[in-house]
């Protein structure tokens, strides 16, 4: 996978979709005022709090795989530092919201997990929670309210973060979907004017368009005048997918060439037979090797063994 | 008039209808006739269409194209057609529009050979 198509999630950061999160976590503008009343104090606190917090880290091995080069632990801190401050510094807008997706995408490619994410969190609070109740000793409601909305904040920025965990992993099943889609339609030319489409998998709709063109386009390209169709891997068959076989045949006749349909299994065809599905009109042989020594036939080649080529196998009289 | 859009050619026993550009139904009709007229004159064989340049070939298309197979085929010629392309063949399928009954080769050169072949004459290459 490129690291150039880790875009943004767009549908994390347009403008209605951060007012429904923020709605949700009933964050508001009361909110921004507390957190940036304290912005004097989190100055005051943020060296000692990322120190506890990097101690933290490095005593468990999971985490502190992550910061071996000491050159990156010194860029993370100080990364840490700025979003530490920048907590309490208002203005939760648009390009706060990408910075956080951005956060998120960067952590997914590193493969730090969830939980060590949501741990790591979980720390932060409780290092600042005592860190107020410190400050705020003689007025715990202060000390609680600024908490309350700091942890708004804090639970935002995480589900901002995870949902871009999610959106990545997505991305890449997507895109692994659609490498073995390409993979497993194959058609390859096995003499000259015979062409061999080894189905294997479930056919859907798109898939049974994808290969029909496929099929289509080497018909062209290679001339061919028989085509043999192997479904030995396709696990079942319903009407759907014989009404998609029948189409990639017929078009395939109406560039001239000759199908040959092979490796149907026997429950398949009790199965076929039994939903009405008429394959009268294809050329359908029991296996592979009927199928090629049929379109042989049909091109005008004969197949015969020479017996001074390979030494027969031991025990396998010629 | 409709050799402008499709002038048919003789080459020995076969009649080449190459199309050159898109057909309205009535030029299909006109190369109808005119095929089924020429077939007669000639005491052609083998029918080819070529339709390479069609990027569409809608159900009139095909089934005056079917007509004009059937119908050469009772005054004693054999009809291909020829240069169908992936797409083409591909929206013809989804249509329903299959030409039952009537012979498809590649292009022109296969056409030609095909028609060899059936009618038993000698290979011209």
């Amino acid at each position: 996978m490129t690291y150039e198509k880790t875009l943004l999630p767009e549908t994390l950061i347009s403008s209605d979709e951060i007012g429904q999160r923020k709605a949700f976590l009933e964050f508001a503008d009361e909110d921004v005022a507390r957190l940036e009343s304290v912005n004097e104090v989190a100055i005051r606190y943020a060296d000692a709090v990322i120190e506890d917090f990097y101690r933290h880290l490095l005593s468990f091995e999971e985490t502190r795989a992550f910061f071996s080069d000491p050159d990156v632990l010194v860029h993370v801190q100080r990364m840490q530092k700025a979003y530490f401050t920048r907590l309490t510094q208002g203005n939760y807008d648009a390009e706060y919201v990408a910075n956080r997706v951005r956060i998120g995408v960067v952590h997914e490619r590193i493969g730090l997990p969830v939980k060590s994410y949501f741990g790591m969190y979980c720390f932060y609070l409780r290092s600042v929670m005592q860190r107020l109740q410190e400050e705020y000793k003689d007025r715990p409601e202060r000390a609680f309210s600024v908490f309350a909305s700091l942890m708004k904040l804090t639970f935002f920025d995480m589900g901002l973060a995870t949902d871009t965990y999610i959106e990545a992993r997505e991305r890449t099943i997507q895109s692994q979907q659609e490498a073995i889609r390409e993979l497993s339609t194959p058609v390859l030319l096995l003499r000259p004017g015979l062409l061999l489409l080894p189905i294997i998998g479930l056919i859907d709709t798109l898939r049974a368009r994808q290969l029909t063109e496929q099929l289509l386009r080497a018909v062209r390209a290679n001339r061919a005048k028989v085509v043999v169709i192997d479904v030995t891997g396709v696990p079942s068959v319903d009407t759907k997918v014989a009404n998609h076989l029948v189409q990639a045949v017929e078009a395939a006749r109406l560039m001239g060439a000759l199908s040959i349909v092979t490796g149907i299994a026997p429950d398949i065809a009790q199965t076929m037979v039994r939903l009405g599905i008429d394959l009268m009109r294809i050329t359908t042989v029991g296996d592979l090797q009927s199928g090629i020594e049929e379109a042989e036939r049909l091109l005008g080649y004969t197949v015969r063994r020479t017996g001074d080529g390979a030494p027969p196998l031991a025990g396998v009289q010629p | 008039m409709n050799r402008v859009r499709a002038p048919v050619l003789k080459l020995g026993e076969t009649l080449i209808a190459s199309v050159q550009e898109a057909l309205m139904d009535a030029d299909l009709v006109g190369l109808r006739d005119e095929l089924v007229a020429d077939v007669k004159r000639y005491r052609a064989t083998g029918v080819v269409i070529d339709v390479t340049v069609l990027d569409v070939l809608d159900s009139f298309a095909a089934r005056t194209i079917r007509n004009i197979a059937q119908m050469t085929r009772l005054i004693g010629a054999r009809t291909v057609i020829v240069g169908i392309q992936p797409d083409v063949a591909f929206a013809m399928v989804q249509l329903g529009l299959t030409l039952e009954g009537t012979e498809t080769a590649l292009d022109l050169e296969d056409g030609l050979a095909l028609l060899d072949i059936q009618l038993g004459r000698e290979r011209r290459v």
